[in-house]
């Protein structure tokens, strides 16, 4: 290799290119070590660029002969192409990542946010997180995840952020998130100074719809704080904190972390001085009083149905004298006069359509007509009622205030009226001063002036504990609770994504046989005789 | 058409080609003559372009080897020493492919033509897998002339094959001098003579000699070569004899006579005459030895070992 | 161009006369067949037809099959000899090495096409999410070619086929592992680099999800540059070596 011959600027020009080659390595070994375009990688990738336009601008021919390889006889060149090569591949490769160019094409849309989404989103005023724990083992589901997540960060410009966290490496956050399974996402809202405010740390459900499980998140998230539900406690009602199964802590959980704000109230003690339910209850719930109210309790709830207000009513069967919403008591009164709606002092019978006993009501009928019952399918989620109340609407409700029923029970069915009997023996017959099916066991009403809504259910175990998670019940608990509350207007929506679901394959055993047979031996086999045929008339030539 | 000035091929500290330098004009048929590992294959190898020379150059039609490596391309025709075919093309199919490959226009009819000049064309259907050596060996010929190229560089185009197709072959390159300069390699002599225009002998990677057959040997031929037949004298007398001539420097038994080698002088067959008459024996024969070129070869190669 | 072209026609018409490569259209259409029964099967009734079924199982086929494709390209050429007429005939070895790789690659897509029988028999019997399979058929299609490209390095390296298959299935298996690659590097930064740099990383969560991401076609372009830009090295360091 005799190089004295060259020229000076020639090898000035070559030692350029070393150093433009060195700028580039370091650029590309920086990127990986540092994950991203720090300071350091773009000064070495400038210095990689300058270097190598100053080979090219003083040794051209060098520069030529080193690119296209030509310069056959120093092996260094062809080491130098490759890795001027891989420079430019890598370089594309970090830019194109950086510049996030994606062509989603799948039917569903999966990776792309619908109308509906880029709504709620344009709620979003201060910064939130999405936080994902994945371990290493899900690296491929994260970055599956991150794509889809990456669009609600660049829809709302940087305002939802993303980080994720391996659990394993950090048990201590993952604990304080109470991490239960690995790929579990959280979403949260940033403080000020860039730390996650924990208390509004939900877990984003995950299902077959990702679209509907975070931006319903961000929704809750949302509007978490500016709804509150009130919880009746002054007539021996169930207990909200009560964690057994005759309590009702889980609902109470589970409005909680929907966002929503619970508060005990004490009517008898407000209605004793004259007061009121305050402003902010979204929602009034009475979970199953014992006994009935006074006038001036009653006059509570008036003037808080009359500036809009809602109220949650389950009404058991009862069998003391002075028995909460008693069909000829005031406060059954006062619903039926002005919401064209009230409870029978009868308790439904079904001998069709029950659980154990004719008393456990299983659902019969189901309008879905309404927004609370738009997911209460009677045929996959049944409610379960153990000893329902009838209620009745009217045929002729007051003007502007609309009624309906939700579920009701067979034809066969039918409301025992002697609750004394039934009550201490816990004997039962149909008798004709018993009422004929098929019985109301959960209706509502709403005035449209003054917005009051009223969800008015035959039944309080449903909602225990004990009770809540069998078949419809929770269904009907949430959706009632955010018909009441408003709550499901601002989070319900159909995301386009899913609203056509790739359908289900049907297909015959015999399409199946059929199509095993083209499959698995014609196609082969055609392809197989194919060569057997090419091979013979080759064999002959 | 071919000038090569200094080529050379070293390995580490082995110079398999060492500072060759010859020319060949156009038409001409050069035979590079040498044993196996003289640098025969290396030495073409280099002016084909496959590999390149440590140090020194060629020129072929005018373009350098190592800077205008395709435009030598363009104009060579090469046959490797094994002939490297595709076993599973037909003949047609794999001479076409050559021909396209060197952008030959017309590839179709250029391949019939050359099949037909070595008598291949009606096996152009055949997969090659399944042709004779010979037929092979003419396979490779025809691929290096597909393209009509200028020059010609084939590496023992007649080895290993039976004798009747190493005469076909050797007629096949005697009739490629009348239109393409053929640089041509082996290591049988009496080939070098019969096929070439002129030898280029060459071991260890260095040109040893020269020339047209008939000059080299003029050259080479160091000295007289005499055959000698006498009758009346043992044999071992008769050698004593003729070995105590002046100028005679061997004398070896040739069938019943001698073969006498002896320094160039004046009247040396009147010596040899006048001393066996003297000895009262009879001079049967006295004849001058023409040496074949393989003689003078192996001369040589005997003379650089020795050396 | 001209060059590339004709090495092409001939690698391409090699492919087509000889019985091997039926023999494994045949194999990979049984064993593709087998799999696409078994996931419909699995399927009626209970969940649509997965989208990326072939692609996702072809991008473990092709650790083995590319290789096997590509073994010979280089390798026996150099064994035979014929190395040495190809690289003194007038074309550029980046000819010969491009038009090697697009031969197998045309092949291998070939090879494609047929598996697309079974998109056709979901069409005519459901309603699958056609977006989805052209992505996941685009991407391995572009993986295929990188994954032929390196078989084509190594098949350049050396005139052992044998070695050569093994040793780029060797080198594919780990580009493959970056799937498992989580289960083996702890640090999750580190695993994301690493699956960053892998094969399988730019294809199962964006092609196979039905996603196109300009990164990964840049990635597996690159790949297959890189390799062929090295391969044409390799073939020309004959010339200087």
């Amino acid at each position: 290799m005799n190089k004295q011959i060259i020229i000076r600027q020639t090898q000035v020009g070559q030692w350029f290119g070393y150093a433009g080659g060195a700028g580039l390595m370091a650029a590309l070994v920086g990127f990986i070590a540092q994950s991203g375009l720090t300071e350091f990688v773009g000064i070495a990738l400038t210095i990689g660029l300058i270097g190598l336009f100053f080979w090219a601008a003083l040794a051209p021919a060098d520069f030529r002969a080193f690119v296209s390889g030509r310069q056959m006889r120093y092996s260094t060149g062809a080491v130098f192409g490759t890795l001027l090569l891989l420079g430019v591949v890598a370089l594309t490769y970090v830019i194109l990542q950086r510049a996030v160019i994606t062509l989603d094409m799948t039917e569903g849309q999966r990776f792309s946010l619908s109308t509906e989404t880029r709504a709620v989103l344009n709620r979003v005023v201060y910064p939130m997180r999405i936080t994902g724990f994945y371990s290493p083992r899900l690296l491929s589901q994260r970055e599956i995840d991150d794509q889809f997540f990456r669009l609600y960060e660049v829809e709302t410009d940087g305002l939802i952020t993303r980080e994720y966290i391996d659990p394993e490496q950090q048990p201590a956050l993952a604990q304080r998130y109470s991490v239960t399974f690995d790929g579990e996402i959280f979403l949260s809202y940033v403080n000020a100074d860039g730390s996650t405010d924990f208390s509004t740390t939900t877990r984003v459900p995950i299902s077959e719809s990702q679209e509907r499980d975070m931006t319903g998140a961000i929704a809750r998230q949302l509007i978490s704080g500016t709804l509150t539900v009130y919880f009746e406690r002054s007539h021996g009602e169930r207990d909200p904190l009560d964690s057994t199964q005759e309590g009702m802590s889980g609902i109470n959980g589970g409005i909680q972390e929907s966002g929503l704000i619970t508060q005990p109230f004490d009517l008898q003690q407000v209605a004793s001085v004259g007061g009121d339910l305050p402003t902010d209850a979204s929602a009034f719930i009475l979970a199953r009083p014992l006994t009935d109210f006074s006038d001036s309790e009653i006059a509570v709830i008036d003037r808080y149905l009359k500036r809009g207000g809602a109220l949650f009513i389950m009404s058991d069967v009862l069998f003391n004298a002075d028995a909460f919403l008693r069909q000829d008591g005031k406060f059954n009164q006062f619903l039926w006069n002005n919401y064209g709606l009230r409870a029978l002092d009868a308790a439904i019978v079904d001998p069709v359509s029950s659980q154990d006993t004719p008393l456990d009501i299983v659902s019969a009928a189901v309008y879905t007509d309404s927004a609370i019952a738009a997911r209460l399918d009677s045929g996959d989620t049944p409610t379960l009622f153990r000893l329902a109340r009838a209620v009745e609407i009217s045929s002729n409700p007051p003007a502007n205030t609309p009624n309906g029923r939700i579920v009701l029970s067979s034809p066969q069915s039918y409301g025992e009226t002697n609750l004394k009997q039934l009550g201490e023996t816990n004997t039962y017959a149909f008798d004709p001063e018993d009422i004929q099916g098929p019985l109301t066991s959960v209706a509502w009403a709403y005035n449209q002036k003054t917005g009051a809504k009223i969800l008015l259910v035959g039944d309080s175990d449903f909602a225990t504990n004990g009770q809540v998670l069998t078949g419809g019940n929770s269904i009907l608990f949430t959706d009632g609770v955010a018909w009441l509350t408003g709550y499901g207007d601002q989070i319900n929506y159909a995301p386009q994504a899913y609203r056509t679901g790739l359908p289900l394959m049907f297909v015959t055993g015999q399409t199946l046989d059929a199509i095993a047979f083209v499959t698995v031996i014609l196609m082969p086999g055609l392809v197989l005789l194919t060569g057997f045929i090419v091979w013979t008339r080759r064999i002959r030539a | 058409m071919i000038d090569v000035q200094n080529l050379s091929k070293t390995y580490g500290t082995f110079a398999a080609v060492d500072r060759l330098s010859f020319k060949a004009e156009a038409g001409e048929v050069v035979g590079l003559l040498g044993p196996n590992g003289a640098g025969k294959t290396t030495t073409m190898r280099m002016l084909t372009g496959f590999m390149p020379p440590s140090a020194g150059s060629a020129r072929i039609a005018g373009y350098d080897i190592l800077n205008d490596s395709l435009e030598v391309r363009r104009r060579v025709g090469y046959l490797p020493e094994r002939v490297p075919v595709y076993p599973d093309m037909t003949v047609q199919g794999y001479i076409q492919f050559w021909a396209n490959l060197r952008g030959v226009r017309d590839a179709r009819r250029q391949t019939e033509r050359v099949l037909e000049s070595v008598h291949l064309l009606e096996r152009r259907k055949t997969l090659i897998r399944n042709l004779s050596k010979g037929m092979r060996q003419r396979l490779g010929l025809a691929q290096a002339l597909v393209h009509d190229p200028p020059v010609v560089i084939l590496d023992e185009p007649t080895i290993g094959i039976d004798p009747q197709q190493v005469i076909e072959v050797r007629q096949s390159v005697r009739a490629l001098g009348e239109k393409h300069t053929v640089l041509f390699s082996t290591h049988i002599l009496s080939e070098a003579e019969q096929v070439c225009d002129r030898v280029i002998i060459i071991n260890h990677g260095r040109i040893l000699a020269q020339g047209t057959p008939a000059t080299l040997r003029q050259q080479l031929q160091p000295g007289d070569h005499l055959y000698v037949q006498i009758s009346g004298a043992s044999s071992a007398a008769g050698q004593r004899l003729l070995a105590e001539i002046e100028g005679v420097q061997q004398v070896q038994p040739q069938g019943i006579g001698f073969h006498v080698r002896a320094a160039v002088r004046a009247n040396l067959r009147g010596d040899i005459a006048q001393r066996v008459v003297q000895a009262g024996y009879q001079l049967e024969e006295l004849r001058p030895v023409a040496m074949t070129l393989e003689d003078i070869f192996l001369d040589l190669l005997g003379r650089e070992e020795g050396a | 161009m001209n060059g590339t072209w004709v090495v092409f026609r001939r690698e391409v018409g090699q492919y087509f006369a000889s019985p091997i490569a039926y023999l494994i259209a045949a194999a990979l259409l049984l064993v593709t067949g087998l799999y696409f029964n078994a996931d419909l099967t699995f399927s009626v009734g209970t969940k649509p037809a997965e989208p990326a079924l072939i692609p996702l199982l072809l991008s473990f086929a092709m650790v083995f099959c590319a290789p096997l494709l590509t073994m010979r390209l280089l390798a026996e050429e150099r064994r035979e000899g014929t190395l040495e007429l190809l690289l003194t005939a007038p074309v550029s070895d980046g000819a010969i090495v491009l038009g090697k790789f697009l031969s197998a690659w045309f092949y291998y897509t070939i090879l494609l096409a047929l598996t697309f029988i079974y998109q056709i028999i979901l069409v005519s019997i459901t309603q699958p999410d056609m977006g989805h399979t052209m992505a996941a058929y685009i991407g391995i299609w572009l993986y295929g070619g990188a994954t032929l490209a390196v078989g084509i390095l190594f098949s350049a390296i050396t005139e052992n086929q044998i070695v050569a298959a093994f040793l780029s299935i060797a080198l594919l298996f780990i580009l493959w592992m970056g799937e498992l690659i989580g289960q083996i590097i702890t640090n999750l930064e580190l695993a994301e680099v690493v699956r960053q740099l892998t094969l399988i990383g730019h294809f199962t969560s964006s092609f196979a999800v039905g996603l196109i991401r300009a990164e990964d076609i840049a990635y597996y372009a690159g790949i297959t540059a890189l390799m062929l830009f090295i391969a044409i090295r390799v073939v020309e360091s004959n010339r200087w070596r």
